[in-house]
């Protein structure tokens, strides 16, 4: 860095403005070393599980993985996936599920934020509430759900079918099996609704509607307008959704696993998960990690071509100047068909599931709609289910579990934002990588990972519910970042320095200015991380043990098991606290999520 | 013919259950090729009105007429797309996933079906015209605050309209270019002679811009007509104050004569003489108008015209003049000074107040004189209701 110091002399001192660079000693400030924890730690998070997958994966793992030399280096893991017919079934399954499963979400959101923003829908504020309410139902519940609606045996679906058509001509199974790739993708597609159309409607609401208008009084009409400017203007929130999306599909073991083991479809995640917990027989830490690095692979592709898909728009930001509310399209023939599909939708992708699993917690046993089922109505399946040990230690565990990884994610996301923002070290891209890489990172790998990490370190991690946290932790600081981060750059960095020629150290600056201001965008990415991380599932499948059940372990193991009553009661209980963290957060977040 | 007639304009709409009436029963008229501009503090419905001639709002009632086709009536309205009209916004609304051409070029493809070269053609005299022909490949996104304005004016006068709309159009740019712009864009509306409706809150472009004004307030025309009308002879206080620095002086009429159309005050600082077309009833209360710049300083009283003692309190040397505030009797009053005079602070001095420049108007005008100057980004507050 002091080599700038030679050309200064040559060069005619007529531009003074470049700043010279003069290696002076510094003293090592609160801030330095700050930065420089932060920074170990998440690499420590990051990078130590990477390594450790790698390794697993070239590697004969019939000891163990090994971490220290003599390596024992091998391919047989990689070929033998290659050979492997089963493998391009998978790769494939995964393509179609996720592909499937994205293009639903998101044609479906799109529609809807364009009826609501754009408009005369009726009742556009129960309708917005309620296509964001589904949030908070977690997947294995809604996948859970929709098999006691449609499942081929005894989906109440399909029993109310095969009574109205007549059994005999069907005969006792269908019509409609759930237990199959086409299911699956729709049941995917309708939980990833919700978050979808938050994203686009939030940038639908901050899209400049003055953009729209000019192309009215340029003489489009509606349906010009919107192919022509909106779609188009809203490309940067549909890719960036699109690739925050496409991770979450292909990273959950949710739905893939209740859905798509009964019918034998195996997508990256769920056989990441079978060879790391075979039925029968020891687990292939060898295998399990070659199809993390496919996986891993495969949530990258979208990420290395996220700027290119943005094409050359480095900068859609346009000057601002007075908001209009847009202008509101009148519906008018179509209205009736709008409200019907819209209703329809509701009923289907969130009412329904909810209706069911309430039916299924009150019944003894599952079956369909008729006079002897409403005389069976009890509740003593909340009684036994809700005393149980399993369930007070379970809930107990999640509390746990959701409180740490949230304060965790956030205390790294704050520290890690904070490097972004203000360092000039010329370490900041690495903040930035660090915080962007465990959003890259599927869950299951993520997981896989920290198990084989845990396994090996000599610290009494593995098999509690710490390792649960770690991972989560790890896994959120992405989505803590991206609050964070846009929190202290809207904090002037003259109100640090200010503390700073106040004569505040470091501990002061945070203390006493950057934490106070940032405590509403904390205690919202707080709750949303605690919100995520209850709902979470794929990592406490992949780190379980008898010891670190979680309400959403407890809910896989208890319909494994084939508990459809006791699972109906736990989803129920498990949906009231997520909706009531849920509004909690939307209180917190007061109208800026809704209207 | 008029090209542009708005009659009866009503819009109203509610906030939070309360009916707001953003335009208030709006009349006017605009002959062809003229440039009509609506001046008003933010809030005063000249927004409103604007885009309710380009249908981008629904007005409650009224009728408004384009080129001699009914717009908007009781009888139904003509959707902002098949309006003959180019409008300007404030924002530039220029598209960002669009070059400067595909912008330019956007109202000649969603209209009727033109050969490309046609196309083609338009777009680059339209872009001539402003001077911006050598950006015509650049990303929308490349160009300035100053560029985005032209290519907005571009886009908005390709087809050729029968109206130009322009919405606070220069009110993002910088003091050097928006006189710049406003130089340019009268000129070219001189040259391809289009009837023009200009929004705007800043009274020197309205003045140096217009062949005629429509000072709004709360929804309401107060004074329409040329820009010296307006200028010279306020209706109002608020007009008064609106456009330009005024001082007031109140008073009562005491005496009419000698001469015809004079008038002798009285006031709190003495007896003024004014000069008026408009009959005054002796014992009536009115306010008298001056401009800074009508007055004059000077140390002995000067014989033929009012000549009122005051002390100076500050005086503000700005280079072209020098802003002067004095103390009459219990008045503050501006006077802009000549640039040669030094009076200091606490000197005696007289104040001539020449008898012409004197506006009367009627002391029950428009109470609640606002500041005559009106801070910049404003945001009229229309429609933000669900």
């Amino acid at each position: 860095m002091s080599a700038s110091t030679a050309p200064e002399i040559v060069a005619p001192p007529v531009r003074p403005s470049a700043p010279q660079r003069v290696r002076r000693r510094r003293r090592i400030t609160g801030r330095a070393v700050l930065s420089f924890l932060t920074i170990i730690v998440l690499l420590y998070l990051v990078l130590g599980p990477l390594v450790m997958l790698v390794l697993a994966a070239f590697e004969d793992t019939s000891g163990g993985v090994v971490i220290r030399p003599p390596f024992p280096w091998t391919g047989a893991n990689f070929s033998h996936v290659f050979a492997n017919a089963h493998t391009y079934s998978v790769l494939w399954s995964t393509v179609i599920f996720s592909a499937g499963a994205l293009v639903f979400a998101f044609a479906v959101s799109f529609t809807f934020a364009w009826l609501i923003e754009r408009t005369d829908l009726p009742l556009r504020t129960p309708v917005y509430v309620l296509l964001v309410a589904p949030q908070g139902i977690p997947a294995v519940i809604s996948a859970i759900s929709w098999s006691l609606l449609l499942n081929p045996t005894n989906g109440f679906v399909n029993l109310v079918l095969r009574g109205i058509f007549g059994g005999g001509g069907i005969g006792s199974r269908g019509p409609i099996n759930v237990y199959s790739l086409p299911w699956m993708i729709l049941v995917e597609g309708m939980s990833l609704v919700p978050l979808t159309f938050l994203l686009i409607t939030a940038s639908l609401r901050g899209m400049n509607a003055g953009l729209e208008d000019a192309a009215r009084t340029s003489g489009a009409g509606f349906g010009t307008i919107v192919r022509r400017i909106t779609l188009p203007l809203l490309r940067p929130a549909i890719i960036g959704a699109l690739v925050y999306e496409f991770v979450t599909v292909v990273e959950a073991v949710d739905i893939p696993l209740v859905l798509g083991l009964p019918g034998h479809v195996t997508v990256l995640s769920t056989q990441i998960y079978n060879s790391t917990h075979p039925p029968v027989g020891l687990p292939d830490y060898g295998a399990s990690s070659t199809f993390g690095i496919f996986l891993l692979a495969l949530a990258l592709i979208p990420l290395l071509f996220y700027n290119k898909m943005l094409g050359n728009t480095g900068s859609y930001v346009t000057v601002t100047g007075k908001s209009f509310r847009p202008k509101i399209q009148k519906l008018g023939k179509w209205k009736p068909l709008a409200v019907a599909l819209t209703w329809l939708y509701i009923f289907v992708s969130f009412v329904m599931p909810l209706l069911i699993l309430i039916w299924a917690s009150i019944q003894p046993y599952f079956g369909t709609l008729s006079r002897a089922a409403l005389k069976r109505i009890t509740f003593t399946s909340y009684d036994k289910t809700l005393t149980s040990n399993l369930f007070t230690s379970a809930l107990k565990n999640t509390l746990i579990v959701g409180l740490a990884s949230a304060a965790m994610s956030m205390v790294l996301a704050m520290l890690v934002s904070w490097i972004i923002v203000r360092s000039r070290s010329r370490f900041r891209w690495m903040a930035d990588v660090l915080a962007f890489l465990p959003h890259a990172l599927p869950g299951v790998v993520i997981g896989l990972a920290i198990l084989l990490i845990y396994l090996l370190l000599p610290l009494h991690v593995y098999g509690t519910i710490w390792i649960i946290v770690i991972a989560m932790g790890t896994q959120y600081v992405s989505l803590g970042s991206r609050l964070t981060t846009g929190g202290i750059a809207q904090i002037q960095r003259s109100l640090e320095e200010a503390a700073e020629a106040s004569g505040a150290k470091a501990r002061h600056v945070w203390g006493r200015v950057l934490v106070p201001l940032l405590r509403p965008v904390f205690l919202n990415g707080f709750l949303l991380v605690f919100l995520a991380s209850i709902q979470n599932l794929t990592l406490p499948l992949m780190l379980y043990s008898t010891k670190n059940l979680v309400l959403s372990s407890l809910i896989w193991s208890r319909w494994d098991y084939g508990d459809a009553t006791g699972t109906a009661v736990l989803s129920v209980v498990m949906t009231v606290i997520t909706v009531i963290a849920a509004l909690f957060l939307r209180g917190l977040s007061g109208r800026r999520a809704g209207e | 013919m008029a090209a542009i007639r708005v009659d009866r304009l009503l819009h109203q709409y509610s906030d939070r259950g309360r009916a707001v009436t953003a335009v208030d029963n709006v009349s006017f008229e605009v002959e062809e090729n003229q440039f009509y501009t609506l001046l008003g503090p933010s809030g005063c419905g000249k927004t409103t009105t604007l885009r309710c001639i380009a249908g981008l709002e629904l007005p409650t009632a009224g009728t408004i007429e384009l080129g001699g086709t009914v717009v908007v009536s009781d009888r139904g309205v003509v959707p902002t797309h098949r309006r003959d009209i180019g409008m300007v916004f404030q924002d530039y609304a220029v598209w960002p996933h669009m070059s400067v051409f595909d912008n330019v070029a956007f109202p000649l493809k969603v209209g009727k079906r033109l050969p490309s070269s046609v196309v083609k053609e338009r777009v680059h005299e339209a872009l001539a015209l402003v001077n911006m022909e050598q950006y015509v490949d650049r990303r929308a996104t490349q160009l300035s605050g100053g560029q985005q304005q032209r290519l907005s004016l571009a886009r908005a006068l390709v087809r050729q309209p029968k109206v130009l709309l322009l919405d606070e159009p220069l009110s993002n740019l910088d003091a050097k270019l928006r006189e710049q712009m406003r130089k340019e864009l009268r000129l070219i509306q001189r040259r391809i002679k289009v009837t023009t409706i200009f929004v705007t809150h800043d009274q020197v472009e309205a003045l140096s811009m217009s062949n005629r004004i429509a000072v709004m307030k709360d929804g309401v025309i107060i004074q329409e007509g040329t820009p010296r009308d307006i200028y010279l002879t306020p209706n109002s206080e608020f007009v008064a104050a609106f456009i330009g620095a005024t001082n007031f002086i109140r008073g009562t009429v005491a005496a009419a004569g000698p001469i015809s159309g004079d008038y002798t005050l009285d006031t709190s600082v003495g007896q003024l003489v004014c000069r008026t077309d408009q009959p005054l009833v002796v014992g009536e209360p009115v306010t008298v108008a001056v401009r800074p710049e009508a007055l004059t300083l000077s140390t002995d009283p000067v014989p033929g015209m009012n000549s009122i003692e005051a002390q100076v309190d500050l005086g503000l040397f700005v280079g072209e003049s020098v802003d002067y505030h004095v103390q009459m009797g219990d008045l503050l009053i501006r006077v802009k000074g000549s640039p040669r005079t030094h009076f200091r602070r606490h000197e005696k001095v007289y104040v001539g107040i020449p008898p012409e420049d004197c506006t009367v108007i009627a002391a029950d005008e428009v109470k609640g004189v606002p500041t005559s100057t009106v801070e910049e980004g404003e945001v009229d507050s229309v429609g933000q209701t669900v």
